[in-house]
């Protein structure tokens, strides 16, 4: 087969492009894309990596992608570049440092009007773990407020690796490409591994198609893999046919038949659920198995949960099969039915992060058209009960009584925050409101520091990055990993309306802030339930213990006073209206609220 | 020979001296006297088109409404009177009433109004302060009231109705007790004290943020006093707004909320007959060329419903209930075939012990709180799209 003449390892280089977000590197991919013949010009679509609307709207990459370029360079030989985007969100860094892991070099995206931002750093330093050579690219080299000097100055300053001959481009009007692709050529160094060894191949992705199952993306350590190869998933030892082996093009996936050591491409196998293919797990051959796994595998957790709740509870049906479907495609989401007194029948569901649960949330109602009503999110708390056993919590509604509980635990992070200096003293402020331990703090440069705070994961849920970017101006970025639990004074907080409890509003909370997060709630709440034909009070709790109350004064007034020389249409109008309106209600006991009144006060910040 | 069937007639006139800021009935200040003609001749062709669908009928109650209809000239008003009489058979006993505003006639206008068959006049006066006249963008001080009032009483009118308006700029609970005084000393037959409402595309709503209103529970404070004050000096509230000394209720809007059947002419006007519910174009232009060019009362019509069954049923519980009498049970079933108890009863139950609802042998009728809140009530118990 002409495949298995054209197999010249030292002609591949596999890499992937990191930037902190906006930087350009979706822009860059498709650049590289154009310069390499793959898509021509007229063809672009911009962004063509990025396959979602959603990801092309916000401008980020949710999910990792990879394709395959077929590169002549100007020195005569031709190449085959494997170019595996990566997510840039701290949300899915574990997807990150596996589509890292396929590769032996990254082009460092860094824009020349921002320099280097807390996710450039984060990200340059997984590349640096996974033994990556890192080739920095400057970009945005047109705008008029670009300093590539700066940039490359940073690059070595900071991250610690030259950069002096370092491309410096335009991704969007393609001055400099070329560059670029010479120096993936010359800088990275072509993939090692035997392809007579047992296989060894690293999954870095996989969606489900519903023609051909599970698509995985791997990339071949060691060995040979054959379309009809039985392989085995080494970490649950799942073992299925191979039905085809092949490349991502621009425009799709190409048959080849064959994959050796070095290359990246895809399988299929006739596989029905991606959880069966988890990112990071190796697959072998079933009768000639590698003796270990690749290094790193890791099952990823949800770090945020939330209950997902239809507006019209007919559509739970329709809820369930939206997420089962979403499910197909991404490993990382969980769900569970849940029923709460005052939503009725929902899920709740598991997320990587705040990100993540937005896009989801989006996704749900942008392509299966559902009106949703989410409750506040919520980490996972451990508790060590009294009786000895120690319990996960995701849900505030199973939450231990007071009497019951030894100490609870809450998660904490590391989080990385790079500021223009004259933002530390707010930003400070911030970390310090949001009860922040301060590690250190170090100079980048003249202008811009790198913050270093522990910060409970529960304090960054809710609206951290909003908050840092209105006191930042927008020019604060964050980064942050999961360091461990640590004891904390926690408390569930629950809200009574008119004396009944009503489970979607109850949250965990620290005791420090029970009574302001209390109070604001409170408020919140009276500003948005409509007034109703009996006075409501509003009642936060701590177990039995009242902390806050208000009250929503009884309707006084709802009247049409004068009814017009024998209209009585327009009359009928206005009570018919008025009736559709309160059929969307919820009813919360005796209470009514609707559904946006739910989710401005679900929707809370500590503004 | 055969017994008429009653049937009440409401003549619109769509003009005024100036718009006030609040109001979005259909009224225009005609720029010229040529569109006043147009209209007076396209109403009187109106006439003549329904004189022998109406032949049928005996007229119980005529109500020339606005705008403001006594802003046309003299001539002109006296036509179209003279003409309702000519077209249609008006009982000996008929109310007759005009909408009448202050500064817009004068104790001969009055005199002649009276002397063609007018025996009810409806004055609009809405306060007694000047400076809530001002706000509202009226054209008279209560002075000017006065001295209308007066003429009409020394023209013979003896029903005499008052338009109060509580809920306005500037106005406190103790301004309006004060108007309220004041207005009962004028001795009027009849009260209609209505809230103030802010209308789409009214300069009320385009300056809505600006004004300063008396909130909600003032609002119900100044009803709830108004109702008890008014009370005591005699006054029956027999519906939500309307207020009658000596039983002299408004026959007419009755009909309306009795469900009897009503006739309407002119732009904007409305029609209860035979099963149908009709409206009238608003748009005047529409109106004049709709009768004098294609000389069809047909054209001018904006819809045409017929309502039968549950949708009349619950039209009927919602303009009842606007009444202190409420519904009457046995009534309601006899005319309906419907079980009321079954249907709105029921739910009507829910607000007797809240005191929102009053409920006896003879049936339901809302409290003062209960009218005060009645949309919020009935959007509950009418079945309205469900049907």
């Amino acid at each position: 087969m002409a495949n298995e003449m054209n197999y010249d390892r030292s002609k591949i280089r596999n890499f992937s492009i990191i930037a902190h977000i906006d930087h350009g590197k979706s822009t860059l991919a498709d650049r590289l894309l154009e310069a390499t013949g793959a898509v021509a010009h007229r063809d672009m679509e911009e962004q063509l990596l990025d396959n979602m609307d959603l990801e092309r709207e916000r401008g980020i990459t949710i999910k990792a992608r990879a394709v395959r370029l077929d590169y002549a360079s100007p020195d005569g030989s031709s190449y085959v570049f494997n170019l595996i985007d990566t997510p840039g969100h701290v949300d899915f860094n574990y997807e990150v440092s596996r589509s890292l892991n396929a590769c032996e070099g990254a082009l460092l995206v860094v824009d020349a009007t921002q320099g280097i931002e807390a996710q450039t750093l984060a990200n340059a330093y997984l590349a640096v773990d996974a033994n990556l050579e890192i080739v920095p690219v400057i970009n945005k080299i047109d705008l008029p407020s670009a300093d590539v000097d700066r940039c490359r100055g940073e690059v070595e300053d900071i991250i610690g690796i030259p950069a002096e001959d370092c491309p410096a481009v335009s991704a969007k009007t393609g001055l400099n490409i070329p560059d670029v692709l010479e120096a993936v050529v010359h800088s990275i160094p072509a993939p090692e591994g035997d392809p007579d060894a047992p296989l060894r191949a690293l999954i870095f992705d996989s969606y489900y198609d519903s023609y051909l199952g599970v698509v995985v993306y791997i990339r071949i350590v060691d060995g040979t893999l054959r379309q009809g190869d039985k392989i085995r998933l080494m970490s649950n030892g799942a073992t299925f046919d191979v039905t085809a082996v092949g490349s991502m093009e621009a425009f799709g996936l190409k048959s080849r038949g064959i994959l050796r050591a070095g290359e990246v491409g895809y399988l299929t196998a006739s596989i029905k659920n991606v959880s069966d293919t988890r990112v990071g797990d190796t697959v072998t051959l079933a009768d000639a198995p590698a003796s270990e796994p690749l290094p790193g595998f890791q099952a990823v957790h949800p770090m945020v949960y939330a209950g997902i709740y239809p507006e019209d509870g007919a559509r739970y049906g329709d809820l369930r099969d939206a997420l089962e479907k979403l499910r197909l495609n991404d490993a990382a989401l969980t769900f569970e039915p849940e029923t709460s007194t005052a939503l009725g029948f929902g899920f709740r569901c598991g997320f990587l992060g705040l990100l993540h649960m937005e896009i989801i949330e989006e996704r749900l109602e942008r392509e299966f058209n559902l009106d949703l009503i989410t409750t506040a999110p919520s980490v996972i708390y451990e508790v060590l009960l009294k009786n000895g056993e120690r319990v996960r919590i995701d849900n505030p509604s199973s939450y231990p009584a007071p009497d019951d509980i030894d100490t609870a635990y809450e998660p904490i992070v590391k989080a990385s925050i790079i500021t223009p200096v004259e933002y530390v003293g707010g930003l400070m402020e911030l970390c310090q409101d949001r009860r922040g331990n301060f590690i250190d703090m170090k100079y980048l440069d003249a202008i811009r520091v790198e913050l270093h705070y522990e910060l409970p994961l529960n304090e960054i849920i809710y609206d951290f990055f909003d908050a840092l970017k209105s006191r930042s101006r927008g020019y604060a970025s964050l980064d942050y990993e999961l360091s461990e639990y640590r004891p904390s004074k926690l408390c569930k907080l629950d809200f009574l309306l008119n004396a009944e409890q009503v489970d979607a509003l109850s949250f965990i909370v620290h005791e420090e802030k029970a009574y302001a997060r209390a109070r604001k709630l409170a408020e919140r709440l009276k500003e948005n339930i409509p007034r109703q034909l009996f006075e409501i009070p509003i009642q936060a709790a701590i177990g039995s213990r009242i902390i806050a109350r208000e009250t929503v004064k009884a309707l006084r007034k709802d009247v049409l006073a004068k009814c017009y020389g024998g209209d009585i249409t327009r009359k009928k109008k206005l009570l018919e209206k008025q009736k559709e309106g309160k059929k969307k209600m919820r009813k919360l006991g005796s209470v009514q609220i609707s559904p946006e009144a739910f989710m401005a006060v679900l929707k809370l910040g500590d503004d | 020979m055969k017994q008429k069937k009653p049937l009440g007639l409401y003549v619109h006139i769509p003009f005024c001296r100036s718009k006030c800021d609040y109001c979005d009935f259909c009224s225009i200040v005609p720029n010229s006297n040529s569109v006043i003609e147009h209209y007076t001749d396209a109403l009187i062709l109106q006439m003549e088109d329904n004189s022998a669908r109406l032949r049928p009928y005996l007229i119980d109650t005529v109500y020339i409404g606005g705008g403001t209809p006594t802003s046309l000239d003299e001539k002109r008003l006296a036509r179209i009177i003279e003409n309702i009489y000519r077209n249609f058979k008006i009982a000996k006993k008929a109310e007759f009433t005009i909408e009448a505003n202050p500064a817009t006639c004068d104790a001969k206008s009055l005199r002649r109004l009276r002397k063609l068959g007018v025996n009810r006049l409806s004055m609009g006066l809405q306060s007694v302060h000047d400076n809530e006249l001002r706000a509202l963008g009226r054209i008279h001080t209560f002075a000017d009231f006065r001295d209308t009032y007066e003429a009409a009483r020394a023209a013979g009118f003896d029903n005499v109705s008052l338009d109060l308006m509580y809920g306005i700029p500037e106005q406190t609970e103790k301004s309006f007790s004060e108007t309220l005084s004041a207005v009962t000393a004028l001795e009027p037959d009849h009260i209609s004290m209505y809230a103030l409402k802010i209308e789409d595309g009214t300069p009320f709503a385009r300056r809505k943020d600006a004004l300063v209103l008396p909130d909600e529970d003032a609002q119900f404070s100044m009803y709830m006093n108004g109702v008890e004050y008014l009370a005591s000096r005699g006054f029956e509230r027999y519906e939500i707004s309307n207020f009658a000394r000596g039983g002299k209720y408004s026959a007419h809007n009755l009909k309306y909320w009795h469900s009897e059947e009503y006739f309407g002419l002119g732009a904007a006007a409305h029609s209860f007959i035979d099963g149908e519910r009709i409206s009238t174009t608003r748009n005047i232009r529409d109106f004049i060329d709709g009768l004098e060019i294609v000389n069809n009362d047909i054209n001018v019509i904006d819809s045409k419903v017929a309502v039968r069954g549950e949708a009349l049923a619950d039209d009927y519980v919602m303009l009842a209930m606007r009444l202190s009498e409420g519904v009457n049970v046995a009534d309601f079933n006899a005319k309906f075939g419907i079980d009321f108890n079954e249907k709105y009863g029921v739910l009507l139950d829910d607000y007797v012990d809240d005191g929102f609802v009053e409920k006896d042998e003879r049936g339901y009728r809302f409290t003062s709180s209960g009218m005060f809140v009645s949309n919020y009530i009935l959007s509950d118990v009418l079945g309205l799209d469900e049907e």
